[in-house]
């Protein structure tokens, strides 16, 4: 395990009826790092993290937090470990304060803590309110606060965004991505929502059908959007046959020839060279592969998230 | 301790206090009443043994609907709110919530079995029966009934807790109450499996018809039957505990 790793799986699996739900997964978070775990709904996003604190055994593998392994030292590990998964969990008839005392007592944390918790999630007017009369955001907010109170060193959150209005939205980015920088927490945070996790993550992985599919830093996800040249031309069979007999590798797709990542006295050459052939060029074209078309075309490409 | 307390702090406003004395008091009210009857019949009933027989067979029809009704309302709160997810998510074991759980339910319901045993000591004493107050056979009456109302949260609690939908726990303590009403009327060997019938089994006191007419009966205290109670408590406690904390959730 590498020394700075917070969580350290490795060829984790949970299997439920035969299906891997999981499979194999290496994930790999630094310290002090905000890792997006992104895919598709039913990816195996939530069962990963749910064996992450140990809510449900994995069928194989191992993982270790802290550098401890879970099965050994599951107090040590949960007690700087917080965390709030799939919908945010709350006794409805007590008040939103209330709800932070129980976490409160449970965490040993200081009175400060609570007040601190609300602050940052915007709860302090809403605190004396019933939570069952909370709408969805504030009970999300809640969640968030409880899963802050103790500022534990990782903090673990599924779906963070889930029912919160666009404002609600860019507070609660703009505070994960705080986090690392004020109060030295590492952040793991899951989505099926490639645009939240580009804006808050410095780090991703990503899962579809329970494997993970690629797992690096956002700069590196970025650096797979290369650029590619399409040519159409009024003659693509000959313009196919002369480009290859230059050392190209043009390839026939939806009427136009793919020429992968040229530089632009490539681009001028070949286009010198096909008029010289009396071949009529219609289109140059540049395109470059979105985030989006990366993560489509890794876990599979049409397929709705 | 510090999780006790935290379960005492999660049923405020869930009024269990409000519904274990008025449950007791319709259990009261109907056996004052059917002493009071039986005492206005023959007044050789005016006796203590009438009381205590009485409410230790009432127990058996009210005590498993109350100590269903306690404990889910203990234990539904965290399926309703997915809150056993966020308690197991702590470095806080399952086991000890769950042992938490169990002492909290407990004790309401021994309060409730306490402040039965006072008021029959006071019904008793209004009624001008026979003897002074039989602390022996009260004391005897009282651990009889909190060691059956264990027997019964323990497999309650496991319920509760295992499965969400509460109707299953309910229906559970309404099958229990039923049971728990008619147990004198099942041969022994079947009693003694039923852990509702144990309510009326250690009681110290026992109805023996004789003719037309009956008796009532101070029976010994029955080691073998108390252990049988204690052992039934053991282990559903431990096979609830045993599934619930390794339950995946």
């Amino acid at each position: 395990m590498s020394a700075s790793a917070i969580v350290q799986t490795q060829s984790l699996t949970k299997t439920y009826a035969g299906i891997h739900r999981v499979n194999k997964v290496d994930l790999v978070v630094g310290e002090g790092e905000i890792y997006g775990f992104l895919g598709p709904n039913g990816a195996g996003k939530t069962t990963t993290l749910k064996m992450l604190l140990g809510l449900i055994k994995p069928t194989e593998g191992s993982l270790r937090l802290f550098g401890q392994s879970l099965s050994k030292q599951r107090p040590f590990i949960l007690k700087r470990t917080g965390s709030l998964i799939e919908s945010p969990s709350y006794y409805g008839h007590l008040t939103g304060l209330e709800n932070l005392r129980i976490i409160q007592r449970l965490r040993n944390a200081p009175d400060r803590n609570v007040d601190e918790a609300l602050r940052i999630v915007r709860l302090e007017n809403q605190k004396d309110k019933k939570t069952e009369q909370y709408s969805l955001g504030m009970k999300q907010r809640l969640g968030l606060a409880m899963a802050l109170l103790s500022f534990p060193k990782l903090l673990i959150l599924d779906e963070p965004t889930n029912g919160l209005d666009p404002a609600g939205i860019g507070e609660i980015r703009e505070l994960i991505k705080s986090l690392p920088g004020r109060y030295g927490m590492t952040v793991l945070l899951s989505s099926h929502l490639l645009s939240e996790v580009e804006q808050i993550a410095t780090t991703v992985g990503i899962i579809n059908e329970g494997n993970l599919l690629f797992q690096g830093t956002m700069d590196s996800l970025r650096r797979k959007s290369s650029t590619s040249i399409t040519l159409k031309t009024g003659n693509n069979a000959g313009a196919e046959r002369l480009l290859l007999t230059q050392g190209y590798h043009p390839v026939q797709n939806n009427g136009r020839l793919e020429l992968g990542d040229l530089d632009d006295a490539q681009v001028a050459g070949i286009n010198r060279l096909l008029v010289a052939q009396d071949i009529p060029v219609i289109r140059i074209e540049e395109q470059s592969k979105s985030l989006e078309d990366i993560f489509l075309e890794l876990t599979g490409k049409g397929r709705s998230l | 301790m510090n999780l006790l307390g935290l379960e005492y702090f999660k049923i405020r406003r869930k009024k269990i206090g409000i519904m274990i004395l008025l449950f007791l008091a319709v259990e009261l009210l109907w056996t004052f009443m059917s002493v009071s009857r039986s005492i206005a019949r023959n007044p050789d009933h005016a006796v203590w043994e009438s009381v205590l027989f009485t409410i230790a067979s009432m127990n058996g029809l009210f005590m498993p609907i109350l100590s269903a009704i306690v404990v889910s309302r203990v234990c539904d709160m965290e399926h309703k709110g997915n809150t056993w997810k966020m308690l197991a998510a702590t470095n806080v074991s399952r086991s000890r919530l769950y042992a938490a759980k169990y002492i909290c339910a407990n004790s309401l319901l021994f309060f409730g079995l306490l402040g039965q045993a006072l008021l029959m000591t006071v019904f008793g004493l209004v009624m001008n029966m026979s003897d002074a107050p039989p602390v022996g056979m009260l004391a005897r009456f009282l651990a009889g009934a909190t060691l059956t109302t264990f027997a019964v949260t323990a497999l309650q609690q496991w319920i509760s807790l295992a499965v969400k939908n509460q109707t299953f726990a309910l229906s559970l303590g309404m099958l229990g109450g039923l049971i728990g009403m008619t147990s004198g009327l099942f041969p022994a060997a079947v009693r003694h499996v039923l852990l509702w019938s144990y309510y009326l089994d250690l009681s110290p006191v026992t109805y023996r018809y004789a003719d037309a007419s009956g008796v009532y009966v101070s029976q010994p205290l029955d080691y073998g039957w108390s252990a049988a109670a204690f052992i039934i408590a053991l282990l559903f406690y431990t096979a609830g505990n045993l599934h619930v904390t390794r339950q995946e959730i």
